[in-house]
């Protein structure tokens, strides 16, 4: 019972302690806001990626592609075991193109990846539609010239076509009324979806506080040329030709991951397979799960669908991304490893500041032992000191790191305002929030290295204290 | 007054002190039998050996020669777990600078004894009783209205009744007083021991004091010498 006392009277006192207790603390604080941060950047960008990625994929990797589309999703979906897994899917066919287009007189051009797919077909994969800009095309995905679109459009290259507004002619009185005017035939080009970074730019120099940075380069309705290549099966074999597709921009999906927004651009399937002579063939067939249910099941599912088209890739998104999703992981590990190093440092700081301690009270030691104290008992009073400070300094850093990581969007603000520095440059990650994602596990394990490095560390001080001669304790001046 | 056997007694104790390699003899073969209900005070020169002798008498040190008995029972050579028990129930110390834990109140202080005998479970059961006791003890020394006061807010006198009180916490058979009024006035230090005195008299309390003040033994039943590492019954001027 003296032990918890002392322990207790000696937290209460001693503010060389409380040294300790903040060391811990900032060390728990730091940990857990940079585990939440990384946390946060890794689910958000994880749920991206999925998002834009079908769970699962079968891939031909020849120029060629797949045929038979309808036939193959006839056979998954008939499949006992794929029927039950797969929820959706569509064929997809992906090339890299050439997209150029005019502004100003002044002719750009842009490598992108030119995805054909069916808008509708693609939009119950998920990941798509809810990307698009115009809610009028979330709602109904379409690469039809529509609105605002087909406006600006006829009235940039056919003005003619327009209604125009002419006054009624003047019908003599009791003549039949004049006829109305027919209806012209309008051509309206195929339409076209860019990733919202192409068709705008970002003004990195805005300042910070300012919401809408981005200037449109390209309107809904502007003309763009797509250039790829076709390939004709002739008998010398595969002829591989350039081929060029004029357009009108859609709509803009806006992902919010750059290397999505700044390189994809979706147009319609059949128009794609059109352009390059490749009737009735896909690149792949995109699916989604009923249920993704972590990786090994979607692993299962693949590995069912690559038995199935042995010729073909099937891979899940998390294959594909397996390499940046690495990347962050180990990144995270790192990083859990140096800041852990914060923490140790508080432990110097406990081993050096209980030396002090046990030096300080070597006579109370002494009493102590004059009035039955075992060795052990003294040793756990200063472990147990130890403890006390670790918990409490791991508790108090708890609450600061997890205040600190819920408002950790009012303090960018505020340091961004005070320094006038931009700490989270928007531009960078295209998330206009910094995102977090508190993990109980984590922040229970950085609780637990804590207390133990706390621990660890008072057991030098503590076994010294447990070794002193009472006869000498007592006679130390 | 002296019956055959002693409550506690020393034969034959040894101990030296190593100082930069050299040995420094202390006690060279000293014999001391202490008998129940005796008030013993030892006393001799500084440096003669009189703590050591006190500290071997309560378990707080090993003799290197020698043997120390507690009603015939050997018990310099017990376990420490066995010792450690021994000066938490059978012994009780005071000191010249009355060490006081500084963190602790008065009460609390009284209470270490029985906190180190009793786990947190036990101690939680005994709280009321023991803290009943405690506040007696300490109303006894004349301390009751100091109760929650820390031992840097008590006067010298003061803190050396404390110390008393926390002696007595564990109903201890010998208390081992070394210099109690070393620190203290003289007024202070013939209260002090006035005080042992009554508890002497009145529980029947072993009693051994260690001082080199020769003005106190007169209220001592028996006088011990220590010279030269070794005892001699002294007869001193007033002693019983």
């Amino acid at each position: 019972m003296y032990k918890l006392l002392l322990c207790w009277r000696y937290l209460l006192t001693r503010y060389l302690a409380l040294v300790c207790i903040v060391s811990v603390m900032l060390g728990v604080a730091t940990l857990i806001v940079v585990n939440s941060v990384m946390a946060g950047f890794s689910t958000k960008l994880k749920d991206r990626l999925h998002g834009l990625l079908s769970d699962i994929d079968v891939e031909a990797i020849t120029y060629r592609g797949m045929d038979g589309l309808d036939e193959k999703m006839r056979r998954i979906a008939e499949d006992p075991f794929l029927g039950q897994e797969v929820e959706a899917m569509t064929p997809t066919m992906e090339v890299f193109a050439m997209l150029h287009f005019e502004i100003n007189g002044e002719k750009i051009l842009r490598p992108v990846r030119l995805i054909g797919i069916d808008a509708k077909g693609r939009a119950r994969l998920g990941g798509f539609a809810e990307h698009l800009l115009n809610p009028e095309n979330r709602a109904d995905p379409s690469f039809e010239l529509r609105g605002e679109a087909r406006e600006r459009w006829l009235r940039e290259q056919q003005p003619m076509a327009l209604p125009q507004r002419f006054p009624d002619p003047v019908s003599a009185p009791g003549a039949p009324p004049a006829p109305p005017p027919p209806e012209p035939s309008l051509f309206l080009p195929k339409g076209i979806i860019l990733g919202y970074a192409i068709a705008h730019l970002r003004d990195k120099t805005a300042d910070a506080s300012k919401q809408d940075k981005d200037f449109r380069i390209l309107n809904p309705g502007d003309e763009v040329v797509v250039s790829t290549l076709s390939g004709a099966q002739t008998a010398d074999g595969l002829k591989l030709d350039p081929v060029s597709f004029r357009c009108a921009v859609v709509d803009y999906v806006k992902t919010e991951m750059s290397e999505y927004d700044a390189n994809y651009v979706y147009m319609d399937l059949e128009d794609l397979q059109h352009l390059r002579t490749m009737h009735g063939r896909a690149t792949s067939i995109q699916m989604k799960l009923k249920n993704y249910g972590g990786y090994s099941h979607a692993r299962a599912v693949a590995d069912v669908l690559q038995k199935k088209f042995p010729s073909y890739q099937a891979s899940t998104w998390e294959d594909k991304q397996g390499a940046l999703l690495a990347a962050i992981a180990v990144e995270k590990g790192i990083l859990n490893v140096l800041l852990f190093m914060i923490v140790g440092v508080a432990g110097f700081g406990i081993l050096a500041i209980f030396s002090m301690i046990v030096v300080e009270k070597t006579r109370d030691i002494g009493v102590l032992k004059a009035l039955g104290a075992s060795n052990g008992g003294v040793m756990k009073i200063f472990l147990g000191y130890g403890l006390l400070l670790g918990v409490v300094g791991a508790t108090v850093g708890t609450g600061l790191g997890v205040a600190f990581t819920v408002y950790i969007n009012e303090v960018e603000k505020f340091l961004s305002a005070v320094t006038g520095a931009d700490i989270f440059p928007r531009s960078v990650y295209y998330f206009d929030k910094i995102p977090t994602d508190i993990q109980p596990a984590s922040v229970l394990l950085v609780n637990l290295g804590a207390v133990l490095i706390a621990v660890l560390f008072s057991v030098m001080p503590a076994l010294r204290a447990a070794l002193l001669h009472p006869v000498r304790a007592l006679r130390y001046e | 007054m002296l019956d055959a056997s002693p409550l506690l007694s020393a034969v034959g104790l040894v101990k030296a002190y190593r100082k930069h390699a050299i040995n420094v003899p202390v006690l060279g073969g000293v014999d001391l039998d202490v008998h129940a209900g005796e008030f013993l005070s030892v006393v001799g020169a500084s440096g003669s050996g009189k703590s050591t002798l006190l500290h071997l008498l309560g378990t707080l040190d090993r003799p290197d020669a020698g043997e120390v008995f507690l009603d015939g029972e050997r018990i310099d050579n017990l376990p420490s777990e066995r010792r450690d028990a021994l000066r938490n129930q059978t012994f009780g110390f005071i000191f010249q600078f009355y060490h006081l834990l500084p963190e602790l109140t008065a009460l609390e202080n009284v209470l270490i004894p029985r906190m180190i005998a009793h786990s947190v479970l036990g101690w939680w059961r005994a709280r009321r009783e023991l803290k009943r006791q405690a506040a007696e003890l300490l109303d006894r020394v004349g301390l009751g209205h100091r109760l929650r006061h820390k031992p840097r807010e008590l006067s010298g006198g003061e803190m050396q009744r404390a110390a008393i009180a926390r002696a007595l916490i564990g109903r201890p058979r010998v208390l081992l007083a070394d210099e109690p009024t070393g620190n203290l006035d003289a007024d202070t230090g013939a209260e002090i021991v006035r005080l042992l005195r009554d508890l002497n008299r009145q529980d029947g309390l072993t009693i051994v004091m260690v001082t080199h003040n020769l003005e106190l033994v007169a209220e001592t039943d028996r006088t011990v010498r220590l010279a030269a590492g070794r005892t001699e019954e002294a007869v001193l001027p007033g002693a019983v």
